[in-house]
């Protein structure tokens, strides 16, 4: 035993040591696989937080790994660009424990973590109707997401899943970069076996498409570029179906993959299945040509097909970008935007909109239709309008329209999904994304469940025939039964489609597709 | 309770067993073994002497590992530790390091409550929830709470609850740093001198593991990797 000596006296209590009594839920602002997330006030400070229970309801899984790793990871991070986990709170819950003592069950009632209270995020804020960002509000988003995301990796930590839905905003203008629970900590020594299944499918870089295992935190930066481009654009730019068309969306525009420009690509383990089959040039350029200057070039370094040329937050932050006029606005001159979590009336208004969009649905098939205002170009004339001040949107005229939804963590789950961002499907799973694809295509894609991502797995220990709780049950992440709550996300069936019997994979259980990993 | 006979209540028998030398067993099962078996005796025998003491006093039998009553069971299971940490092993797959990461979470766990004691009475829950925690940790691909319920020998109730114990005792402190790995690794490898040569544990026999083992992260560890205390 250790002495005294070793022990850190000066420590702060110990999480969990404090019951969510201390807190005042005030409204539900989110419900979903992951659990409900509240907007709280803590009774001692007033202060405002976000609740998020953690479900426990699986019982084959235990604590949910997902919570597991985002615990342990934002523990160590400490950022103003990264959202604060402030403490992890416990309810006694009235339960029973089996074996008659007193303790037992003193987590049974639930856990919750406390967050800072974030007031939208960035892909509810882009959809708001009317909703024009302006160039040095881009800029300002987009630096404060490369210094959140420069200081994750410096600290050796891929986000693995960064996208709008992701990156909070607050009413003081700060983006901080949420939900990690896909991050996991990396080596450059080791660098190496990692999952190729993380990132949403539309910000999924090429390497990982392409199977590639050993991978770094230019993955991240992959989709740092398409949220660049899909804020400039004005909708998504690569908004693939499944992997093969994914891919498909990459090489039209970024050109396809070859030994000169992307040396060692043929021997990533997908290659010979995805080559292109006919020659295909990068068209970036010739595609964005509209865009400013600056703001192309630093696309192209993060659109590079190669990740070990792919451009670094650090770099990134360097660009001239960043430097020319219009200069990135200081987040406190942004416009506050009424943020809207009234749960209850969000929902009733996202059946109306569902309705709208069952219709719309039948007429469009694919979400190219989706389409945000693109950014307003001319910086000075912005300035301006920037600094009508607090609580007006950025279009005097065009007031955002009381309580749009700008909060993704607002949606309720299911089908009423969002505001329709991408139309049709409507968001089918609630997560702002027609294919989120976490959970892998799996039976989903004809002639892709067999294909590139074989069954995980060493097989079962047990035989098959013993294997406990048969399909789905045994390893993790089989067949949707991921984090027990299936998977309203997931239209397409669970991780892995059919291939239960394997080990299913850490990464892809459960509902990944909101902020702060709880549904929306 | 934990005893060998009541694997079998846990649904149909385990696969047959096979011998340990077709297994090939990772060297960390015995070094750790044996680390944890002189640590229960250390304890065991300390608890005897307080029990004297206090005995002599009246004072009934004596209460230690408050912190770890959880992991209590009533009477020691009968599987020896070795062949509880082979089985956990054979059953689980999970990488080698897994048993590396667990005892450190052991380690911690009794340095951050210095009123636990590792005996033989919570030793096989203890490593069961630890090794699958680890194993959620480095293991892309791991199997679930169920899995490790039924090979540990207790129920996946229980074991969720162990599992939530032994996270609240850690105070969620589940990351370890490269250095700390390394410091671990060579503390058992003294554990087991054989012929003056000291045996390594076989990293390189999971690669996978040692991959996606916490890289050193700079924002300091305020834990700081304990430099190992138990020891004899």
């Amino acid at each position: 035993m250790s002495g005294l000596g070793q022990l850190n006296v000066n420590e702060s209590p110990s999480w969990g040591s404090r019951s969510v009594d201390c807190f005042e839920k005030l409204e539900q602002i989110g419900e979903g696989t992951y659990g409900q997330v509240y907007m709280a006030r803590e009774i001692k400070t007033g202060e405002i937080v976000a609740l998020k229970k953690i479900r426990m309801d699986n019982e084959r899984e235990g604590f949910p790994i997902t919570a597991i790793r985002e615990i342990k990871i934002l523990k160590k991070l400490h950022h103003e660009n990264v959202i604060k986990l402030k403490e992890i709170v416990t309810s006694p819950g009235p339960e029973k424990d089996e074996q008659g003592r007193p303790d037992g069950n003193k987590y049974k009632g639930g856990i919750y973590m406390v967050f800072e209270y974030m007031d939208h995020d960035l892909t509810g804020l882009a959809d708001r109707p009317g909703m024009r960002f302006t160039v040095p509000q881009i800029k300002c988003y987009m630096r404060q997401l490369l210094t959140g995301l420069h200081y994750c990796h410096v600290n050796q930590v891929l986000h693995r899943d960064i996208k709008g839905s992701n990156l909070l905003i607050d009413n003081e203008g700060n983006l901080k970069l949420a939900d990690f629970g896909l991050a996991r900590s990396f080596s450059n020594e080791h660098n190496a076996n990692l999952t190729n299944r993380v990132i949403t499918l539309w910000y999924r870089p090429p390497e990982l498409l392409l199977g590639t295992t050993r991978y770094g935190p230019a993955v991240d930066m992959w989709s740092v570029g398409c949220i660049f481009a899909e804020l400039l654009h004005g909708k998504p730019i690569f908004p693939g179906k499944d992997e093969p068309e994914q891919l498909n969306k990459i090489f039209e525009l970024c050109g396809a993959p070859d030994e000169v420009n992307w040396p060692g690509v043929s021997k990533t383990p997908w290659y010979n299945q995805f080559k292109p089959t006919r020659p295909m040039k990068r068209r970036l350029r010739e595609v964005f040509r509209h865009f400013d200057r600056h703001a192309l070039e630093l696309l192209e370094k993060m659109l590079t097909l190669d990740p070990a040329q792919r451009i670094t937050a650090k770099d990134a932050l360097d660009a001239e970008y960043f430097w020319t006029d219009p200069l990135p606005c200081d987040p406190k001159s942004l416009p506050k935007y009424e943020s809207s979590h009234e749960f209850q009336t969000k929902k009733k208004r996202q059946q109306q909109r569902q309705n709208e969009e069952n219709a719309k649905r039948l007429k469009m098939q694919h979400p190219q239709q989706h389409s945000r205002l693109p950014p307003i170009q001319q910086g000075g004339q912005q300035h301006a309008q920037i600094r009508q001040g607090p609580n007006h949107p950025i279009h005097g005229s065009q007031p955002a329209p009381a309580g749009g939804p700008s909060h993704h963590y607002g949606k309720p789950r299911g089908p009423s999904g969002g505001p329709g961002r991408y139309p049709p499907g409507g968001n089918p799973g609630g997560g702002g994304y027609n294919h989120p694809n976490r959970g892998g295509q799996g039976g989903g894609g004809g002639g892709y469940g067999s294909g590139p991502y074989p069954p995980q797995g060493r097989g079962a220990p047990y035989g098959s025939s013993g294997m406990p709780g048969g399909p789905g049950g045994g390893p993790r992440g089989g067949g949707g039964s991921g984090y027990g709550v299936g998977a309203p996300n997931y239209p397409q069936g669970g991780p892995y489609g059919g291939s239960a019997a394997g080990r299913g994979s850490n990464m892809m259980g459960g509902n990944r597709n909101q902020q702060y990993g709880w549904q929306q | 309770m934990l005893t060998a006979g009541e694997y079998s209540n846990h649904g149909r028998q385990l696969q047959p067993e096979t011998s340990p030398a077709e297994l090939n067993l990772p060297r960390v099962l015995s070094l750790l073994s044996s680390k944890l078996e002189k640590l229960v005796a250390r304890n065991e025998k300390l608890v005897d002497i307080l029990n004297h003491q206090l005995h002599g006093l009246n004072c009934g039998s004596v209460r230690l590992g408050n912190s770890l009553n959880t992991f209590h069971g009533v009477r020691a299971p009968s599987i020896s530790i070795p062949k509880y940490l082979e089985r956990i092993y054979k059953y689980t797959n999970c990488s080698p390091s897994c048993f590396v990461v667990g005892y450190v979470y052991i380690d911690r766990l009794t340095h951050r409550h210095p009123d636990s004691l590792v005996t033989s009475l919570n030793v096989h829950r203890l490593l069961v929830t630890s090794v699958m925690v680890a194993s959620k940790m480095l293991d892309d691909e791991h199997y679930n709470n169920a899995v490790y319920a039924r090979v540990g020998g207790v129920s996946n109730a229980e074991l969720n609850k162990l599992e939530l114990e032994l996270l609240f005792l850690l105070d969620f402190r589940v990351m370890v740093s490269s250095r700390a790995f390394e410091s671990y690794c060579f503390h058992l490898e003294k554990e087991m001198v054989v012929n003056g040569t000291v045996l390594k544990i076989e990293r390189a026999l999971a690669p996978k593991a040692m991959d996606e083992l916490e890289a050193e992260i700079s924002v300091e560890d305020k834990q700081s990797p304990s430099p190992p205390q138990i020891s004899d």
